[in-house]
């Protein structure tokens, strides 16, 4: 067979049909090439500098990079950033599944409620970690008036503990209606087939989840599950506004710390280090995810049916 | 086809000299010496710390426009972040020309960015902008004995506030000394009572003790050696004699267990301190407004105030004050018209200035004050004030303005550790020698 060479009648036909060229992809190369990797080389380049934001950023070799490496809270902030992550995931994960899994039933009660249990979503998370941060107060929140039920002094923000419980909760409150959402619309599209054949061969309710409501979620799992890691990596404004990273430095995570190195102490440098370091590794966790998961190679959940 | 890619080269070819001639003019624009042209014709902006307090600010400006050509534009940058948003706008062509600050510290990096214009020239020509200011309050904004900010709205110490009420029922006075203050700790932990309101999850509030514990045991001298670069202060004894001291008022409950969840700016030690939940509560004078703007009638019945109690053996005087000096401007370097911005400054301290200043319950820190004080919001209080500040042999400039903005994060995180029990004393000691 001869292949066509020429580049109009590539749409006439052959292996490329309906593939757009590369074209199609370069409004959104360019906005990326924009709006991320200019800046991230921008980043790159500055954290191999010394600068305050005033006058002209001067070059100090691996400074940064070094007392990067030295520093306590640099280091801590990346363990506390990867336990909030897994937390979250933990946390999330089954509640979202079952919630979603209960809200694709087609009943009129569960369609009402699922969408008053979106509502967080919609809320902005600086002004959910504000309304949280003022119905956690010790004194005048909850705590203080229920300090029968909470015990103590109320002091949930005081202990590290306390306060990662506090995060991973708003978190958790703000979040699992996202995944909730996917795995409603994951769990309907499973073909109803396959439940019926389930309820001849004698399956019940639970054999049923186990058996096929899970294993057709597996793609929808993964997906969510990058969402929260990459999400779980990048929080930011909840640590911001509910602990500012306290007590002391116990709920610094690694943005945090970027924003204080960079916007509160004016050290640039530093910053950009930092940031590139969330950046590498948040890229490394998403290509190891996808890899292990056989994400990539997106294969469909209904194959044999 | 081959239009085509002709087309497409002279293209590329003129974008690529435009985006050159764009930089290029754009180097020759900050480069250049004459640097101010490029700034706005016929109007200085003026930068301040968006807050109630702007009605003053306006009136002054609106006075200051009727006369003159150039015109002045009140920029009002709301309040939280004002330094990290006057750091990012400070040396482009959007920089104010004259701007709020606090003095020391809070202006060292500018000046050291060359960024700002010294006042001396200013001062030889209209000497009244030096010498209507009290000289401990003018000399706070002066880097290396070069004048840079002009006082404007008042001084602000910080004051132990208590509740009259609570103190009554508990049968105890406010405290004058440091054993009396550990005394009445004694008595109001016994009836359940947290003694201290503490914004602990703020961790400026916490810094105050700090300041004054620091004060009255070693003296005033200890800071200023301490940010003059040599650290070994903070190993002495008299620096850990004022971290014991501090550790035994922690450890006796002074200040309950939540502090770390209470904040100032959400309202919460204030309340605790309006809701006799609380007695004292150490804080700046912004308090009176802070309370009064809550609960008017409580606060002119029930709010009481005193200086911060004197340590016996120590080497600071009981009179010392810690706390915001003053607010200042300071012009900028670039400005286009200094002469305009010393014509603005001279409003700072005229007698209308001052009236409006008190009025609003600020304590402008001219040498005419004192004349006007019966004209204050609130009288007594002012007055109060003013013998405090005048009659102080000291006033510290709080830390965190007094340190270069790139250690005040540092520093704030070591204190807040301090009272949690998260650093011991050697452990703060060597926090802020590596500040």
């Amino acid at each position: 067979m001869k292949r066509p060479t020429t580049g109009r009648s590539r749409h006439s036909g052959g292996p490329n049909v309906g593939r757009p060229g590369f074209a199609w992809a370069l409004p959104a190369t360019i906005f990326f090439a924009l709006f991320a990797i200019v800046p991230l080389i921008g980043v790159a380049v500055m954290s191999f500098t010394s600068w305050s934001g005033l006058g002209s950023p001067e070059f100090n070799g691996l400074d940064n990079w070094n007392k990067l490496l030295g520093d306590k809270v640099m280091m801590q902030s990346l363990w506390l950033s990867a336990l909030l992550t897994l937390l979250g995931v933990l946390i999330q994960t089954p509640l979202s599944i079952l919630l979603g899994v209960w809200a694709a039933g087609q009943q009129k009660n569960r369609a009402v409620l699922s969408a008053i249990y979106f509502i967080p979503l919609l809320l902005s998370s600086a002004a959910v970690s504000v309304l949280w941060r003022a119905l956690l107060d010790p004194n005048f929140g909850i705590p203080g008036q229920l300090a029968g039920i909470f015990g103590g002094d109320g002091n949930l923000l005081g202990s590290q503990a306390g306060a990662i419980a506090v995060l991973t909760f708003v978190g958790a409150w703000q979040f699992t209606p996202l995944h909730t959402l996917l795995y409603q619309g994951a769990a309907r599209s499973v073909p109803p087939v396959l439940y019926q054949a389930a309820e001849i061969d004698g399956a019940g309710t639970m054999r049923k989840f186990f058996s096929i409501t899970l294993p057709q979620l597996r793609n929808t799992i993964v997906t969510s599950g990058i969402l929260m890691v990459v999400g779980g990596l990048t929080t930011f404004d909840t640590v911001l506004i509910l602990t500012k990273g306290g007590p002391g430095t116990d709920t610094t995570i690694t943005p945090y710390y970027m924003y204080r190195k960079a916007f509160q102490s004016f050290d640039f440098g530093v910053g950009s280090a930092i940031a590139l370091v969330l950046v590498v590794i948040a890229t490394a966790i998403s290509l190891i995810m996808v890899r292990a998961t056989g994400y990539d190679k997106m294969n469909s959940a209904q194959e044999g049916i | 086809m081959s239009n085509t890619s002709r087309w497409l080269k002279r293209a590329v070819a003129a974008s690529a000299v435009l985006a050159l001639g764009v930089t290029l003019s754009a180097c020759s624009g900050t480069s250049g010496s004459t640097a101010n042209s490029n700034r706005p014709e016929n109007v200085i902006h003026v930068a301040v710390y968006g807050d109630a307090g702007n009605t003053v600010e306006q009136a002054m400006v609106d006075k200051f426009n009727a006369t003159s050509k150039v015109q002045v534009i009140l920029d009002r940058i709301p309040g939280a972040n004002y330094q990290q948003k006057l750091q990012t706008i400070i040396s482009t062509d959007a920089a104010p020309d004259v701007f709020f600050n606090w003095g020391g510290g809070s202006i060292q990096p500018f000046v050291k960015a060359n960024l700002l214009l010294p006042l001396t020239d200013m001062i030889k020509t209209d000497p009244a902008l030096q010498s209507s200011f009290l000289p401990s309050v003018f000399n706070a904004a002066a880097i290396d004995e070069v004048p840079y900010g002009i006082p404007m709205r008042g001084t602000q110490p910080v004051i132990l506030f208590n509740n009259k009420q609570v103190l009554t029922d508990a049968g105890i006075t406010a405290p004058k000394t440091w054993d009396d203050l550990l005394a009445d700790v004694k008595v109001l932990t016994a009836k359940g009572i947290t003694p201290i309101a503490l914004g602990g999850a703020d961790q400026w509030p916490t810094l105050m003790w700090f300041e004054y514990l620091f004060d009255r045991v070693a003296g005033p001298d200890l800071l200023t050696k301490a940010i003059g670069g040599d650290t070994t202060v903070w190993d002495s004894a008299d620096g850990k004699a004022a971290l014991t001291k501090l550790k035994s008022l922690i450890d006796a409950g002074a200040f309950g267990t939540n502090f770390d969840s209470v904040s100032f700016v959400d309202g919460g030690s204030p309340a605790l301190l309006r809701t006799g939940k609380a007695a004292f509560e150490l804080m700046g004078s912004w308090e009176y407004s802070t309370q009064q703007t809550a609960d008017k009638a409580w606060t002119e019945a029930n709010l009481g105030y005193t200086g911060f109690p004197s340590i016996a053996d120590g080497k600071g005087d009981g009179a010392d004050l810690v706390g915001n000096t003053n607010n200042y401007y300071s012009v900028i370097k670039a400005t286009r018209y200094p002469d305009t911005a010393r014509d603005f400054l001279k409003l700072m301290y005229s007698d209308e200035f001052v009236q409006a200043q008190l009025a609003i319950g600020n304590l402008p820190t001219t040498t005419t004050t004192e004349k006007f004080l019966d004209q204050a919001a609130d009288p007594a209080y002012a007055t109060f004030q003013f013998n405090l500040v005048k009659d102080a042999p000291a006033f510290q400039l709080s830390w965190d303005q007094a340190y270069p903005q790139s250690a005040s994060a540092d520093l704030k995180t070591a204190v807040s550790q301090f009272f949690t029990g998260k650093l011991d004393v050697a452990g703060f000691i060597s926090a802020m020698q590596a500040l």
